[in-house]
């Protein structure tokens, strides 16, 4: 009753005029965001923090998780108009969403996606509240030695699921480790690594990083692919909405979507990316028609842009009830938690139950702002894709300007994201995976504290992170992750290596 | 892959910094077993078994690809040449960022990238940069109380 007591209690705080216009204001940026190519959740999210720096945190964050959710609604418009994917998320909407349009069937694929993604997005926050408070209650257990290897697993999934190498996965980590281990040490006071700059004596900023790694490599990587081909847009033709066919074949496919969806997200490192993927190879695979995807099958819509919306709020779940973020995205939200000073975490739930239910209730309201946003005011936002690439990238360019002086007004730092720009740009070119970097960023901090914590604990004795059951069950299952590709690329050698014989 | 193997050198070469780095930070250690430089020193060993780990990949990859050695490699490397030059043209606009203020600086950003990236446009082009430049300032610094340079115009 108490726990039903809080929630209820959520909607009262979600319901207040201010908390709405900050839904709404989210969710619409979101959708913004999500629309422009070159521009994804993470650095939307990164962008917009400063802004918010002076608002009530419960507010703020409202806005920052509609923008999270709300881009993955828009990141679907892109990818069947112009068949680029406005975020990684849409990747897959782009196959079928594309050639549907090119059918003259547009408007039903937006209309699926945004259905969709309402109903899978509704599903997932109610799984999300659902789920949240056994698992915080559960997670009051964790020690720093239990926290050390919880985010050692977060990073080890994210590392090996994200990037085509798992060596590089496991690079991407370290190289966020270290730069997190720039500044002063808390714990001692003495400064590492800031090579006598005074501006470094803070570390690195995360928003520097994520504006930097997602916004500006970002838009260095679509002015290579503007110089080298041109993007055809594809004008919305006939009607809104599904015929009495198409709803038939849209339904279970959402269904699917939306459980597939918020499994993946609760687990790390998965994210809504893979779910996407996963979603669109079983719908291919048990649809009676599967030579149809690829050539504009609703269902290879319909299933990933469940797939993506359900992901969002189920990768919520390890963040709020955890501390510990499961991919890119979220662990900028986490840097934005931080940065208000709050920390996730299961005592969030005992200490701010308002903050916690104010936010997960926002996100229903916030599911039906992104329907009408995406279905019937569409054509506002579809406008932003007129808008020549030439002039956007630039614009895009500019805003990251005032994103990263606007934190300290500090030019050094503009160019140290202008490095981290360049850096990102080279590492998408050789496949270097962005997300365990801005993850590890975040997490740097606090890992380190709890493993200097649990250290000071058993008196310098390492046995203390194999210790419990669950340190041990963390630890293990990083290892068979990090381990697995190689596993199953050994297995597949050992089958087919008969075969190269005869 | 040269790739892989320049990616090799360079966490070799990196490790041996952040170790030369890590023996540099001076430590009190009081009241702290660890002190600031145990954390830092697994991160490097990380680096190594990573380092390592990507030597076996690479070796891997060499022998699945022996028959396909020849990749395709695409030519022309001239947009790396322009997007090199979006980076500098960048970094002047941030150098120019805090003595010439906001306003200013980023409508002549913008008109450089404009003038290359829609080319021909000029009147789309200008309009465009002048009033982003304009209307942002106003809305980050009027609307939402955000700090940005304001250099020779104040307003």
């Amino acid at each position: 009753m108490d726990t039903l007591h809080l929630i209820l209690n959520g909607f009262g705080v979600a319901l207040t005029p201010i908390n709405i216009w900050y839904t709404f204001l989210g969710v619409f940026m979101g959708t913004i965001i999500g629309v422009l190519p070159g521009i994804g959740p993470a650095a939307g999210i990164g962008l917009l923090i400063p802004i918010t720096f002076g608002m009530d945190p419960t507010s703020a964050l409202i806005m920052m998780a509609g923008i999270y959710y709300g881009a993955m609604y828009g990141g679907s418009t892109t990818s069947i108009l112009i068949n680029t994917p406005g975020e990684a998320a849409s990747v897959m909407t782009c196959i079928d969403g594309y050639q549907m349009a090119k059918n003259g069937r547009a408007g039903a694929a937006l209309a699926v996606s945004a259905i969709g993604s309402f109903i899978a997005g509704t599903v997932g926050v109610l799984a999300l509240t659902l789920l949240s408070l056994p698992l915080a209650a559960f997670a009051l257990k964790f020690g720093p030695a239990e926290y050390f290897c919880l985010m050692i697993f977060a990073m080890a999934a994210v590392s090996s699921l994200t990037g085509k190498s798992v060596a590089k996965g496991i690079l991407s980590t370290l190289l966020g480790l270290m730069i997190a281990t720039i500044g002063i040490d808390l714990q001692s006071g003495q400064p590492r690594y800031t090579m006598g700059v005074p501006e470094l004596q803070d570390g690195v900023g995360f928003i520097v990083a994520v504006v930097g790694l997602f916004a500006i490599g970002e838009v260095f990587s679509s002015t290579e692919e503007y110089l080298k081909g041109k993007i055809q847009f594809i004008r919305i033709k006939g009607k809104l909405w599904l015929t009495r066919e198409e709803w038939r074949r849209s339904v279970m496919p959402i269904v699917r979507g939306s459980i597939i969806g918020f499994v993946k997200g609760v687990l790390p490192g998965a994210g809504a990316t893979i779910s996407t993927i996963m979603s669109y190879t079983i719908e291919k695979r048990i649809s009676k028609h599967p030579e149809e995807f690829g050539h504009g099958a609703i269902e290879g819509v319909a299933g990933p842009e469940a797939a993506n919306n359900a992901a969002t709020c189920g990768a919520m779940v390890p963040l709020l009830t955890l501390g510990v973020p499961g991919s890119g995205a979220t662990a900028v939200l986490m840097g934005a938690f931080i940065m208000y000073g709050i920390q996730p975490g299961p005592l969030l739930f005992e200490k701010r139950p308002d903050l916690v239910w104010g936010l997960v209730d926002s996100m229903y309201l916030g599911n039906v702002m992104c329907l009408i946003l995406n279905l019937p005011l569409i054509g506002i936002f579809v406008r932003i894709l007129y808008i020549p690439i030439g002039v956007l990238l630039p614009l895009i360019l500019a805003i990251c300007a005032i994103g990263v002086y606007s934190i300290n007004g500090n030019t050094l730092e503009m160019f140290m994201a202008l490095g981290f720009g360049i850096m990102g740009y080279v590492f998408r070119k050789i496949d270097i995976p962005l997300a365990p970097l801005i993850l590890a960023l975040v997490l740097g901090g606090i890992m380190e504290q709890s493993f200097r914590q649990a250290m000071t604990i058993s008196g310098a004795d390492p046995i203390v992170f194999v210790k419990s059951t669950i340190c041990v069950v963390l630890l293990v299952a990083a290892v068979v992750l990090l381990l697995a590709p190689m596993l199953f690329a050994k297995v597949r050698e050992l089958r087919s290596a008969p075969d190269d014989e005869t | 892959m040269l790739v892989d193997r320049i990616i090799f050198v360079c966490i070799i070469v990196l490790a041996a910094v952040y170790f030369y780095a890590t023996a540099q930070i001076p430590t009190l250690e009081i009241g702290d077993p660890l002190g600031p430089k145990a954390f830092p020193r697994l991160l490097g060993i990380g680096l190594l078994i990573t380092a390592a780990l990507l030597f076996f990949e690479m070796r891997k990859a060499a022998k699945e690809a022996r028959p396909a050695e020849a990749q395709p490699h695409d030519g022309d490397l001239s947009h790396l040449w322009v997007i090199g030059g979006v980076a500098v043209w960048t970094a002047i606009y941030y150098l120019a960022f805090d003595p010439i203020g906001y306003i200013i600086s980023t409508a002549v950003y913008l008109l450089g990238l404009t003038a290359y990236f829609h080319r021909g446009k000029w009147v789309a082009n200008v309009l465009t940069s002048v009033l982003f430049a304009i209307g942002s300032y106003v809305l980050f610094v009027k609307v939402f109380g955000v700090m940005l340079a304001q250099g020779m115009i104040k307003f």
